[in-house]
């Protein structure tokens, strides 16, 4: 009787413990979704890539790294979309956003909290660039962590082009 | 009952797609004055005892690969956006096989050949609405090389630079001067396109942005001080300009007896029936309004974006 009862109080130490990480870790995802949401994350561009592509550094915050790295992809999409990026070396150009309507995510909630959910459809536009070693810094409580990605900016366009978001060049004529 | 239907359908559709889309501007890359100057590509003139210089896209485009390079770029990138360029190599070569066409053509009935007038001789020549106008120089300091790139997007009509983009690349030890090219159109094309998109969106918003020009024929019994509806004919135009443009827009630049030129001119895109709506089709219905009043007319259209009113008679 006592083996089970020890054996049923590891398990419900073993399932608190489990569940306690799990939520914690949902909740740092969380507030990464919603530090993008609010423009918490930095991007600089670090190179001219190949025709219809962006490599550019984007700088990510949470209190654990795995996160931050994670939260990149997503941030350099969005970053490209809504906030475009000063130039600087490496024969960088500002990079104006694809959409100069400041109210488009509002307008069109439904549509990029689908397009920006977790592994959601705007995966399909970045991927990491070189060796993709993070750059890490640590910020007070949390990291600061540097990545690398190519975002294919055409291919982002012509897809939100496709989809009625943004205006193409010949639209309406 | 299903088939009236599907035929309603495809007959609505057809129109609003017809009606819907204003008309389209042309686009074509031509390299600057300054650059084909700078690299002997011109053509030089005595005008009454003045040099005057003309660049020679022909020879430029037949003798520079760099030329033919940028333009391939860019042409090809604008394609990808959905808004293909008209190719300067291809309009130089058809105007000169149209003219060497008109000079042998002849009718079967008569053999007279073709009429044409000193002004249509003058409209010969290659054109389009938007011209992308690019220059660059390559910048050497000892061994490393660099490219400033500059793409301007200049509307043919309104003189107005409508989009624009310029910079420096990065210095480079290795890379070939085409390579360099290659990166700085990489590098400047997508703000180019974000400030012609601008310009695009601002004309939907408030109208194509023309000039329309009033003259007169030297024996016109009309010029714009004369009385038409109680009132002078100059101020009678600029009430029809008020009452046509999008929000009441347009700039008197100059009136004299003679002419009158309406700059900043916003046209709608589209007239009263829908139908897209050009220059020409904005200043004939001014011309009709005037052929109401009993003042004879003629029009007289550059492009998309500039018509002259001639009073006075055809």
């Amino acid at each position: 009787m006592k083996t089970i009862m020890k054996q049923i109080s590891l398990f419900s130490t073993l399932m608190m413990f489990f569940v306690l990480t799990s939520t914690a870790q949902i909740n740092k995802q969380k507030k990464a979704n919603k530090d993008t949401e609010n423009w918490r994350y930095e991007i600089e561009c670090v190179g001219i890539g190949k025709p219809g592509t962006k490599v550019i550094k984007v700088w990510s915050y949470s209190k654990k790294a795995t996160i931050a790295i994670n939260q990149a992809k997503k941030n350099a999409v969005h970053g490209i979309i809504f906030q475009g990026y000063a130039g600087g070396a490496q024969g960088c150009t500002n990079q104006k956003p694809l959409t100069n309507d400041p109210a488009l995510e509002q307008q069109k909630a439904d549509f990029f909290e689908e397009f920006f959910k977790d592994n959601g459809k705007y995966m399909k536009f970045v991927s990491t660039s070189g060796d993709g070693t993070p750059t890490t810094m640590k910020v007070g409580k949390e990291y600061k962590i540097g990545v690398v990605v190519t975002v294919m900016v055409d291919l982002l366009r012509k897809d939100l082009e496709d989809a009625g978001i943004v205006k193409g060049l010949s639209s309406g004529f | 009952m299903k088939k009236i239907l599907l035929v309603c359908s495809i007959a609505l559709t057809a129109i609003s797609t017809t009606f819907g889309q204003a008309k389209k501007p042309t686009i074509m890359v031509v390299p600057s004055d300054n650059w084909c100057i700078k690299n002997g590509y011109f053509m030089e003139f005595d005008n009454q005892g003045t040099k005057i210089k003309i660049p020679d896209y022909k020879k430029a485009l037949q003798e520079d690969s760099d030329v033919l390079l940028v333009i391939s770029a860019i042409n090809n990138m604008m394609t990808e956006r959905g808004f293909p360029l008209k190719n300067l190599e291809s309009v130089l070569k058809t105007l000169e096989s149209n003219a060497a066409e008109d000079n042998v053509m002849t009718s079967k009935d008569s053999g007279s050949d073709i009429e044409e007038t000193p002004m249509d001789k003058l409209k010969k020549v290659a054109k389009a609405d938007i011209i992308m106008q690019l220059t660059w120089t390559v910048n050497t300091t000892g061994p490393k090389k660099s490219v400033t790139f500059i793409l301007q997007g200049l509307d043919a009509y309104t003189d107005k630079q409508i989009a624009g983009a310029q910079g420096t690349g990065a210095p480079s030890f290795t890379a070939e001067t085409p390579v360099l090219l290659q990166e700085a159109v990489t590098a400047h094309i997508d703000n180019f396109n974000a400030s012609l998109q601008t310009h695009f969106e601002d004309m939907f918003e408030n109208g194509r942005e023309v000039i329309v020009k009033i003259q007169k024929w030297s024996d016109s019994e009309f010029d714009l001080e004369s009385e038409v509806n109680g009132d002078e004919l100059s101020y009678v135009i600029e009430d029809w300009m008020a009452a046509n443009t999008v929000k009441n827009r347009f700039s008197v630049l100059d009136v004299t007896e003679n002419m009158m030129t309406f700059e900043q001119v916003r046209m709608p895109l589209h007239n009263a029936q829908g139908r897209a709506l050009d220059t020409r089709g904005f200043a004939r219905e001014l011309s009709k309004y005037l052929a109401d009043l009993g003042v004879p007319n003629k029009v007289v259209v550059k492009g998309l974006g500039r018509a002259t009113i001639i009073l006075g008679g055809k």
